[in-house]
């Protein structure tokens, strides 16, 4: 074991941090808000765009992350070549794009997918009768979402936004085969030099476990905060 | 002040509601009786639009409304001069038992904060509930927790309330303290209509008691009337099984010999 290396190579990961959980971050960002669109498509089944929110989830979530991520970057930048510049001619250099950005919409597709589901049965699991006592006291639909309904399927939500998330944070060290620096990239590039890939993979495993561990401690705050109101009787 | 005209459902090929009609005299108490599946709880959740009848008329005061083809504008007017208490309470999770009755007031009926506050503390004072004002939902017992629900509705100061066996789902000794905030309603000459199975209830507090089956009414009275002289075989036969039930003490056979 080369102590050395591993102590190095543990510093020079941390550098790639930033990155994966600008990924991470992005993909969850924009996954929130379209996740909840997808989902309100789902629910209330809406015309044309029902099936395409169903075909969409079940293709994204039936696929490999590995096999997204590959199939993305070989193609997706070929693909917008031929459409900005071969038809239009806008003269934008596809191939200089920042691979980090393709990784922000890989994950954020897959981010999307998966929480539609996550509200889609949140919202489900609140008793419809709530609707039908808000509407008797004079509510509109969308107050109930609102003020009733969303809150409460929020929390019954984080939990799994927590999985979620954390499986992003962890899919993001596929992200190398994109030749982003993140984490796991960094790793491999320096154990690469010396073939110390063993201490490489312990300062890889020993990150990921770090910021594991405090996603994980967010998320349990999270829900026990927005879950207040679930408390068992105190009085 | 309420007339319904030959209100009419059906579940797939099932009728449930064969024509209803009934009349409701502003500060009536009805008791809506009858053994489970004859269709009182469909016909009270039509009346409120939750879910909705097939066919037939509901006026109300000057509000004339044809069930086919109701507007969601109609609707809305409607439920405004309604207040509905639900068996399961219902109530909002996320919100304590004062946010619970405030709710209404301030969104629904846009009445300033302040004063909405005022009227929501002094709904949960009626139902001796003040002091639970911060506790959530599922920190209150059922009884407790119907109570509120009982504010949410009676603090909009409705012109109707609709209870839909509010005591059917609470534990034997919390039912005397819901149903006597229920009476104190009538007291202040509310007018409701309860879906019950509390017999004595009905005799004591009902101006007017309806027995339904199968979907129709089969006879209305005024509760001495109803429960000393009852007219129609399927109604004598009703309040037989359940004499002979509180007789033998034992209402789990009578919830099971109501079925049928």
């Amino acid at each position: 074991m080369n102590t050395t290396f591993l102590i190095h190579t543990f510093w020079l990961s941390i550098s790639g941090i930033p990155l994966t959980i600008l990924i991470t971050g992005a993909a969850l960002l924009l996954g929130l808000p379209l996740g909840f669109g997808l989902a309100w498509i789902k629910i209330r089944k809406i015309k044309v765009l029902y099936p395409l929110a169903v075909a969409y989830t079940s293709l994204i979530r039936a696929t490999p992350m590995v096999l997204l991520i590959l199939l993305f970057y070989s193609t997706l930048p070929s693909f917008l070549n031929v459409i900005i510049n071969k038809h239009f001619h806008l003269g934008i250099k596809v191939f200089d794009i920042n691979p980090v950005i393709y990784a922000i919409i890989v994950f954020a597709l897959i981010a999307i997918a998966n929480l539609s589901e996550v509200f889609r049965s949140a919202i489900l699991t609140i008793d419809p009768g709530q609707k039908e006592a808000a509407l008797m006291v004079g509510l509109s639909p969308t107050q109930i979402y609102r003020r009733i309904i969303i809150p409460q399927a929020l929390v019954s939500a984080i939990p799994n936004i927590g999985n979620l998330t954390l499986n992003i944070l962890k899919g993001t060290s596929l992200a190398f085969m994109m030749a982003v620096p993140e984490i796991t990239a960094v790793a491999k590039t320096a154990a690469s030099y010396t073939y110390n890939y063993t201490e490489a993979y312990i300062d890889i495993f020993v990150i990921y476990f770090i910021l594991g561990a405090i996603l994980q401690v967010i998320f349990k705050f999270l829900e026990r905060y927005l879950g207040r109101h679930k408390l068992k009787r105190t009085a | 002040m309420l007339t319904v005209k030959n209100f009419k459902k059906k579940y797939h090929q099932h009728e449930v509601l064969k024509g209803i009609d009934m009349t409701i005299e502003k500060g009536d108490v009805v008791a809506l009786l009858g053994p489970s599946g004859s269709g009182k709880t469909t016909f009270l959740r039509g009346l409120a639009f939750l879910t909705p009848g097939d066919s037939g008329n509901i006026i109300f005061d000057d509000q004339k409304i044809d069930i086919q083809s109701a507007t969601a504008n109609d609707i809305k007017q409607l439920r405004q001069k309604m207040g509905f208490v639900f068996q399961n309470f219902n109530l909002f999770a996320n919100k304590t038992a004062l946010q619970n009755v405030e709710e209404g007031l301030v969104i629904g009926h846009k009445i300033p904060k302040a004063e909405a506050k005022q009227i929501a503390q002094e709904a949960l004072k009626k139902v001796g509930l003040l002091e639970f004002s911060d506790h959530f939902p599922s920190q209150l017992s059922g009884g407790q927790a119907q109570r509120v629900g009982i504010a949410r509705a009676a603090a909009l100061n409705p012109e109707i309330i609709l209870l839909d066996e509010p005591t059917s789902a609470l534990d034997p000794e919390l039912v005397a303290d819901v149903l006597q905030v229920i009476k104190q309603l009538a007291d202040e000459g509310k007018t409701m209509i309860v879906v019950t199975h509390e017999m004595a209830f009905a005799r004591d507090v009902a101006d007017k008691v309806v027995f339904m089956d199968r979907g129709l009414v089969v006879e209305q009275n005024e509760p001495a009337e109803f429960f000393d002289h009852p007219k129609s075989p399927r109604l004598k036969e009703f309040l037989s099984r359940i004499s002979a039930a509180s007789v033998a003490n034992n209402s789990f056979e009578y919830e099971k010999s109501s079925v049928n």
